[in-house]
C-alpha cells in the first residue's frame, strides 16, 4: 500500500479554527467545539471559537468532566439535540454558567465515528428560538454531518501514525467516477456512460469526497491526481 | 407505533432491547440461519457495543414486533467489518451523510400476514421503513446502504420502496442470501412508503407515556435522575464488547423488570418459513 500525506497535497493550509470558522459562516452558527479523542496515541483533542472569557472559565474549572453534551454525546452514534439533555442535573449548572458568558442552549452536538475505533464530537450553537433552531437545523444537517467528519479527520491526521494508516482506500468504482469527473463530465453525463444512477453517481462521489478529506469535487479530484489515482486530463 | 432508542433514552428501555435481541435470534439465526452468535436466546454483535441507534416497532401491547439498527458507515460498521464478500474486496462506502442499515426484522409469526391493516406483517414493515427514512432524514443522512435477504428486497420492492441501486454482488449467507442496497431518505420516498401501506398517522410512540406504561407495569417511578438509572447508564457506557452489554442488560432485566409479574412467557421455537 502507498503512503499519502493529506497535509502535503495542495491546500490553503487552514488552521484547525479556521476551519470551524468557516463551518459556522457557511452554516449561519455562532459557535463550534470540537472535541476528539485519537485512541493510536491515545491524545485528547478541544479546539473550540468561544469567546475566550468562557473559554477560561470553561478550563479553569475543568468543566469538561461535567460537560452534558460531552458526555451524552460521546456514547450517541445519532446526532444529540440538547433539549434531550434537560433532565439531566448537570444541565442546568452548566448553561446557567454558559448564558452568562453569552452561551446559548439551542444546541446539537454531531458525533463522529471514523474507521480506527476514533471518536469525535463537533457541538455548534446559534441564540434563536428554539423552533426556529430546529427548522434551521432541518435545513443545514446534511451539510453539518459533512463538514463534523472533515473537521474530525483534519484534527487526526494531526498525529503522523493516524495519518501513516489512514491512507485513502477508494473502491473501483469511485476512482472510475473521478476520472471522468477530471474529464469534465457531470454527474449526469457519468450516469449514463456508466449506465447507473445519478443517486448512485452522489453517493460514490460523496464517499471518495470524504475519504479524500474534500469539500467539493473539484478538490476531491485535484487530490486525487495529486495522488496519482487518476490521471489529469 | 415505532420507538427510537439511543444513547440518550437507553437505560430505559433495557427490556425492549433484550426483546429486541430475542427477535433478532429467532429471526437471522433459527429462521434465516445466518452464522450469529446466540447466547441466552439473544443475538448480539460487536457492533451493538458500539452506540448505535435502534428503531423499534411495537404493537398495542407494546410487544416488540420489529428492529432494525443503524451506524454511521464513517466508523466500523457490517459492509466493510463483516459482510465483505459482498464488496467482492473493494474498499466499503463511506460518507457522514450515508448511515447502513442492518438486522432488519420483522416478526412474521406474531402479525397476520393477509392483510395490509394494522398488526399485520406488511404495516409492520412499512411503518418500521417510513419512521427509518424520516428519522435518518431529520439526522442529516441522505441516503442509507441497507443489508438485506431477497425475500426483504422484494418486500421492498413491493412496497413501493425499491432500492435506487445495489452495491457489489449478491452472496450466499446461511440458508439464505445476502445483498448491499441504497435507499435515498427523501420525503418524496418516504411519502409513497406511508401512501403505499396506508400510513396517514405519526409512527412515532408517545414515549412518555410508554415509560408511564412500562413504570405501571413494574410497579416503579420513572425518574431519570433515580440513582439506579444512573448506575445502569454507567454500566452501558464501560461495556466494550457484545459480552458486557449483554450482562448489562440481564442485570437492568433482573432489577428494574423483578417487580413484573411473569406474564412475559418466552416464545416458544416454533419457527415457521415466512411467507411474505
Amino acid at each position: 500500500m502507498s503512503l499519502y500525506d493529506l497535509a502535503a497535497m495542495p491546500d490553503p493550509g487552514k488552521s484547525l479554527l479556521d476551519l470551524l470558522k468557516d463551518t459556522c459562516d457557511r452554516l449561519e452558527l455562532e459557535y463550534a467545539a470540537y472535541a476528539g479523542v485519537n485512541p493510536i496515541d491515545n491524545s485528547m483533542h478541544a479546539i473550540v471559537n468561544y469567546p475566550d472569557a468562557w473559554k477560561d472559565h470553561y478550563q479553569r474549572h475543568a468543566l469538561h468532566q461535567s460537560d452534558p453534551t460531552l458526555i451524552h454525546s460521546q456514547r450517541s452514534q445519532a446526532p444529540v439535540h440538547w433539549d434531550r439533555l434537560t433532565d439531566d442535573p448537570l444541565y442546568d449548572k452548566m448553561f446557567s454558567r454558559a448564558h452568562d458568558f453569552g452561551i446559548p442552549d439551542t444546541g446539537i452536538t454531531i458525533p463522529v465515528r471514523g474507521a480506527f475505533g476514533d471518536k469525535g464530537m463537533l457541538s455548534v450553537t446559534r441564540k434563536m428560538c428554539i423552533g426556529g433552531w430546529h427548522k434551521h437545523l432541518l435545513h443545514i444537517l446534511p451539510r453539518l454531518q459533512t463538514e463534523a467528519a472533515l473537521i474530525h479527520d483534519a484534527v487526526m491526521q494531526k498525529g503522523a501514525v493516524m495519518r501513516a494508516i489512514s491512507a485513502p482506500s477508494l473502491s473501483v468504482r469511485e476512482i472510475e467516477i473521478l476520472q471522468w469527473s477530471a474529464a469534465g463530465k457531470t454527474q449526469y453525463d457519468i450516469a449514463d456512460i456508466l449506465s447507473i444512477s445519478a443517486r448512485t453517481v452522489e453517493v460514490h462521489m460523496r464517499s471518495a469526497r470524504h475519504k479524500l478529506g474534500a469539500l467539493t469535487t473539484a478538490q476531491a479530484v485535484a487530490r486525487a491526481v495529486g495522488m496519482g489515482m487518476i490521471y489529469p486530463m | 407505533m415505532i420507538l427510537v432508542i439511543d444513547a440518550i433514552n437507553r437505560q430505559f428501555h433495557s427490556k425492549l432491547l433484550e426483546d429486541m435481541f430475542r427477535l433478532r435470534a429467532r429471526v437471522f439465526a433459527d429462521r434465516l440461519g445466518w452464522d450469529v452468535h446466540v447466547e441466552r436466546g439473544m443475538e448480539i454483535d460487536e457492533f451493538d457495543a458500539l452506540d448505535p441507534v435502534y428503531l423499534i416497532g411495537l404493537d398495542e401491547t407494546d410487544t416488540v414486533v420489529s428492529c432494525v439498527r443503524l451506524l454511521q458507515t464513517t466508523g466500523p460498521h457490517m459492509l466493510s467489518d463483516v459482510f465483505s464478500d459482498i464488496l467482492q474486496g473493494q474498499a466499503p462506502l463511506r460518507a457522514p451523510t450515508l448511515w447502513e442499515s442492518t438486522r432488519f426484522c420483522v416478526d412474521t409469526e406474531r402479525l397476520g400476514l393477509t392483510d395490509r391493516g394494522p398488526g399485520s406483517v406488511a404495516r409492520a414493515t412499512s411503518e418500521l421503513m417510513s419512521a427509518t427514512l424520516d428519522y435518518a432524514r431529520r439526522c442529516g443522512i441522505t441516503d442509507i446502504i441497507t443489508v438485506i435477504d431477497p425475500v426483504m428486497n422484494r418486500v421492498l420492492k413491493r412496497s413501493d420502496n425499491a432500492p435506487y441501486d445495489y452495491v457489489g454482488n449478491t452472496v450466499q449467507m446461511g440458508k439464505t442470501k445476502a445483498m448491499a442496497a441504497l435507499l435515498d431518505c427523501t420525503p418524496e420516498r418516504i411519502e409513497r412508503v406511508r401512501a403505499f401501506a396506508g400510513i396517514d398517522y405519526d409512527v412515532l410512540v408517545d414515549e412518555p407515556a410508554l415509560l408511564q406504561r412500562i413504570a405501571q407495569s413494574a410497579g416503579m417511578p420513572v425518574d431519570p435522575s433515580d440513582a439506579l438509572a444512573q448506575y445502569f447508564i454507567d454500566q452501558f457506557d464501560k461495556a466494550q464488547d457484545a459480552d458486557e452489554l449483554e450482562a448489562t442488560l440481564a442485570l437492568a432485566d433482573a432489577v428494574l423488570g423483578k417487580a413484573k409479574p411473569v406474564q412475559s412467557v418466552p416464545v416458544a421455537n416454533s419457527v415457521s418459513a415466512p411467507e411474505v
